[in-house]
């Protein structure tokens, strides 16, 4: 029992106490955790050795939390890569044929995780590697090792095993790529050599960079900011700020660990926006191999388990693969009729704009989902339940696309903070990180 | 009470005895594992009563606390014993405390009882994917029961404090609740993105991160440090209130 | 009025104890003085800041003003050190209705730190017995008729050996046995030394148990001091019936006393008319009676009478009258009473 004397002075102490008491203990409470920036001065550098340390970094194992946020302004989009991704799991338990289905799956997955909010655990060993995306009450994960990859979903119980295919030699198939790309540098070297004038010799790395650097100079402001603390380490910051002002993007921040050159955070920040839209980066991280047993996996009973056989194969596949990709791009380069438009690139540097056939591109990309749906249908016998379900998914889609753009002069757009695409009414889809008027101009004049 | 809260996990476990497992990724987390495994009864029972059931019977008993002595009249009795003011709020906020655990451990309990009892029980498979023998996994369970407990401390910190507003202590009771219910919305609005690390509910249903492998403590830290800012700031709003407070019931 | 008493005797002493709840002022700079082993009275009609002031002097509402040290300490910055030694009842008795009388008694004695844990078993048994509640001690509490309530907590107030009970309304609800019951209980613990405060809005109460009394109205103490004191601040009168008016009314004057007349005042017949009659003679009809107000220095009664007889009045009726403990209470209170046993 403490004495209560009354008395305006004891009486406004106690008022006070808690007054500043409450917010700072929560305060301490929320804010710790989250690693405010102390004062770091770091030794300086300039954005070459910056970007030479970066490069040198050698960090191979590492355990961290990631967090990324992105706030580009839109609506959550996971109700239209929900509906791909649960068609993508009910059409992998079809077995070796679901192939392309269980790449659109990780394609909606990837997109998912491009562009949402999420923490996630990443550990590195050199040898193994392991994503661990934390969602609430579920968890998805990817385990990287040299002979396997697993991709597990709590929510659906379903795993994805990726493994090369039966009697690979992992040594040699390492000792082929390693020998490749040997032969690739070669190769390149020799003629990049034999373009050079006589007497001259490559540039070294260095020069190489100094080069880019200058070509980035012309569109970019490449600064090093002020020395902070990313997830309890004191890092360099490399800005990049846009030239123009003709693009989206305000600027863009990199965070380079002091220590080991290592990334350790990354943020693109809207033109006029004081937050970023979108950020990724460790909130805790430690560069120590982590312990082996994170990397292990053994799926539980009960669990949905897709195999696959990974398509690499040896050296002299990968050749014929090349070639054959070679002589589809030459015969495409000359075709009347290509299998799926190309996009045709407006402008360059950061006011880049992309136009896109919408409507080419969409009946290409029905076809190939009605070869999906027969590929699933002949493993499972509902292929036509499938595709109505992927018709219903279709009207969803375009219901979504209706509320999600406004309508522009010949056309809708989609505005977020840092990209925009426009519509035309004529089945034009124009992309860039500009402001909606220069989709526009661009629209009118390439029409 | 805890009577009430032991129906959850066998209210769970007899429906989905009688009508069959769930599909997975429907209903709430956990549901779909029950079939095969019955510890998850307990999981699941969490996952329902966290939100709204075991928030309520926290209310019930924290905005008693002090509020039920003072409409009983017994407050003064106890005040002249003398039991001394922070003392008996102390002792209150111990009461709570403990009915917070019983509260936990009974569901975490009665559930793998009544899992054990109706269905087939084997290793614990984990967010991961991996599985755990059924005795890591039980293991794995108390301490969510731990992390439940820890959870509702802030809660009950807000109950004892509503408590020494009133000599009603329904009013007390239900003000506890809707807090409880108040700030599960708030949390739930994106609008409101900035609040949510504040919010003595943000991590209400993170200790699902103790099922993950390896089991994530980060949340449990960073859980117990909001609660414990929670209990500091209206542990001395309750003292403040209390000791200067004029028993008049 | 009461002579000044050395603080270290009083069990209760207030210095302008106060009391506002935001415009309303309970109690209005009291200064009580209770002197240990006295039985004190504190009485007043419902609504006068008797009990704001019990719940002042335990603890229980703070002081808007004023101090107030109970068996020498400062309250309530004392607590601690004083309420072990303090056994109340407070506005009526309160228990947990779920748990029975003996349950109830052990919660509050644990609630005492001071209270070994040791010997409670012993002790609360002594108390219930002490209440003559021994049979009932098992039964739950909201089973308790009103008087076994009351008596319930009387015992919780016994639990331990206390220096000074403070007792707010203990007859409350008590049925005529039981207030018998509680008044012997009260002598018996005053005769062992236990200094006792009792409230009571019911005058005969008061009279019957009290050594000192002190009268609230409207949040103010109007009087404290024994009970003897109380009773002879009312005025002493001799009342004359005679024949012969005007020949008393000169005899009384030439002995020094203050003649109020022979019709009196309202306030005066009023008190006639509740008082019962002198002695009256057959012809009573031409008689008048004389009222005269008795002083410190006026003989002796029978004095008086002497003199008149000798004077050749015709005195056919005499008496001494001094104000009631009723009609001081209405004088100093300006309220009526609730003269319910």
């Amino acid at each position: 029992m403490s004495p209560r004397t009354p008395g305006p002075t004891r009486r406004s102490v106690r008022i006070l106490i808690p007054a500043i008491g409450v917010p700072v203990a929560v305060a301490l409470a929320v804010i710790v955790p989250m690693q405010a920036n102390a004062a770091v001065d770091l030794p300086d550098k300039t954005v070459e050795q910056l970007l030479q340390f970066a490069r040198s970094s050698d960090v191979s194992a590492l355990s961290g939390t990631i967090e990324q946020r992105s706030e580009l302004g839109l609506p959550d989009l996971s109700g239209l890569t929900g509906a791909g991704g649960a068609m993508g799991g009910s059409s992998s338990g079809g077995g070796t044929g679901g192939t392309d289905a269980a790449a659109s799956a990780g394609l909606d997955e990837l997109l998912a995780l491009a562009t949402g909010s999420y923490d996630a655990r990443v550990y590195l060993d050199g040898e193994h590697a392991r994503l661990q995306v934390l969602d609430r009450m579920a968890e998805r994960n990817v385990y990287l090792s040299p002979t396997e990859a697993w991709y597990v979903d709590s929510e659906t119980q379903a795993a994805t095993h990726l493994t090369l295919p039966e009697g690979t030699d992992v040594e040699q198939l390492k000792a082929d790529a390693q020998a490749e790309a040997q032969r690739l540098a070669d190769e390149a070297k020799a003629e990049a050599e034999a373009r050079l004038p006589d007497g001259q010799s490559l540039p070294t790395p260095q020069e190489v960079l100094d080069q880019a650097l200058a070509r980035l100079d012309e569109t970019t402001a490449v600064s090093v900011g002020t020395d902070g603390r990313v997830a309890g380490r004191e890092a360099y910051e490399l800005v990049l700020e846009p030239r123009t002002s003709d693009t989206l993007v305000g600027e863009i921040r990199v965070a380079i660990d002091g220590e080991n050159g290592a990334a350790l955070a990354a943020s693109i920040t809207a033109r006029g926006a004081s937050d970023p839209a979108y950020s990724i980066g460790y909130s805790e991280v430690s560069f120590q191999a982590p312990d082996a047993s994170v990397f292990a996996f053994e799926p539980a009973d009960g669990m949905t388990v897709t195999e696959q056989v990974a398509p690499i194969s040896t050296a002299d596949e990968i050749a014929q693969w090349k070639a054959d990709a070679q002589a589809k791009a030459d015969a495409a380069e000359g075709a009347t009729v290509p299998d799926v438009p190309q996009p045709i690139v407006h402008g360059e540097g950061w006011t880049t704009v992309v136009e896109l056939d919408a409507q080419a591109a969409m009946a290409a990309l029905g076809e190939q989902a009605a070869a999906e749906g027969d590929s699933t249908g002949s493993g499972e016998g509902s292929g036509s339940g499938d595709a109505a379900a992927s018709a219903e998914q279709a009207a969803e889609a375009s219901a979504m696309l209706e509320t999600l753009t406004q309508p522009v002069d010949g056309g809708r757009v989609l505005q977020t903070s840092l990209l925009t695409v426009l519509f035309t009414d004529d089945g034009r889809v124009f992309a860039g990180s500009v402001p909606v008027a220069t989709l526009l101009d661009v629209a009118t004049a390439g029409s | 009470m805890l009577g009430a809260l032991a129906l959850i996990p066998i209210l769970i476990a007899i429906a989905i005895r009688v009508s069959g497992g769930a599909s997975a990724g429907r209903g709430p987390a956990f549901l779909d594992q029950i079939t095969g495994n019955g510890l998850f009864v307990g999981m699941t029972a969490l996952v329902v009563a966290t939100p709204l059931f075991l928030p309520l019977t926290i209310g019930v008993v924290a905005g008693d606390s002090i509020a039920g002595e003072a409409s009983l009249g017994t407050l003064r009795y106890l005040l002249v014993a003398p039991a001394g003011r922070i003392r008996l709020l102390v002792v209150k906020y111990v009461v709570a405390a403990v009915f917070c655990a019983a509260a936990a451990l009974t569901v975490v309990v009665v559930g793998s009882l009544i899992g054990w009892a109706l269905f087939p029980i084997g290793p614990v498979t984990t967010l991961s994917g991996g599985q755990l023998t059924v005795g890591e996994g039980l293991l794995r369970f108390l301490a969510i029961g731990a992390y439940v407990t820890v959870s509702m401390l802030g809660l009950s910190a807000i109950g004892l404090f509503l408590s020494t507003m009133t000599t009603v202590p329904v009013g007390a009771m239900a003000a506890t609740a809707i807090i409880a219910v108040a700030a599960q919305i708030a949390g739930a609005l994106p609008q409101l993105e900035w609040l949510h690390p504040w919010l003595f509910t943000d991590r209400w249903l993170d200790f699902a991160d103790l099922l993950r492998s390896p089991p994530l403590w980060d949340s449990f830290g960073a859980n117990a440090l909001l609660q414990f800012a929670y209990i500091v700031v209206f542990g001395a709003l309750a003292a403040l209130r209390f000791t200067t407070k004029d028993v008049l019931s | 009025m009461s002579a000044a008493v050395d603080s270290a005797d009083l069990a209760i002493e207030t210095h302008g104890l106060t009391k506002r709840f935001r415009t309303q002022v309970a109690v209005d700079g009291i200064d009580l003085a209770v002197p240990r082993g006295a039985v004190y009275g504190f009485l007043g009609p419902n609504g006068s800041g008797k009990t704001t002031t019990i719940r002042m002097l335990l603890g229980l509402v703070g002081a808007t003003a004023g101090s107030a040290r109970v068996l020498g300490d400062e309250m309530p910055r004392r607590l601690d050190a004083v309420l072990p030694r303090v056994g109340a009842l407070v506005e009526g008795p309160a228990f947990s209705p779920y748990l029975s009388g003996e349950q109830n008694l052990r919660r509050f004695d644990a609630a005492d730190r001071h209270a070994p844990s040791r010997t409670r078993d012993a002790r609360v048994a002594a108390a219930l017995d002490r209440v003559g509640l021994s049979h009932a001690a098992r039964k739950k509490a909201h089973a308790y008729s009103l008087g076994m309530k009351q008596r319930l907590g009387l015992a919780n107030a016994l639990l331990m050996p206390r220096e000074l009970l403070v007792l707010d309304e203990p007859t409350n609800g008590l049925d005529p046995q039981g207030t018998r019951e509680v008044r012997a209980l009260v002598r018996s613990l005053a005769a062992d030394g236990t200094t006792v405060f009792v409230s009571s809005h019911l005058l005969a109460e008061v009279e019957q148990l009290c050594t000192h009394v002190g009268v609230m109205s409207a949040g103010r103490l109007v009087t404290q001091g024994t009970l003897e004191e109380f009773r002879s601040t009312g005025e002493e009168r001799v009342e004359v019936l005679t024949a012969d008016p005007g020949a008393a009314r000169a005899v009384l004057v030439r002995l020094g006393l203050v003649v109020d007349g022979v019709a009196g005042t309202a306030g005066l017949e009023t008190l006639l008319a509740s008082a019962p009659r002198p002695a009256q003679g057959a012809g009573a009809d031409d008689a008048a009676l004389v009222t005269a107000r008795l002083s410190g220095d006026s003989p002796a009664p029978d004095a008086i009478v002497a003199a008149l007889v000798r004077d050749g009045v015709r005195v056919r009726g005499f008496a001494v009258r001094r104000t009631s403990l009723e009609q001081r209470f209405v004088e100093l209170t300006g309220e009526g009473f609730d003269v319910v046993a």
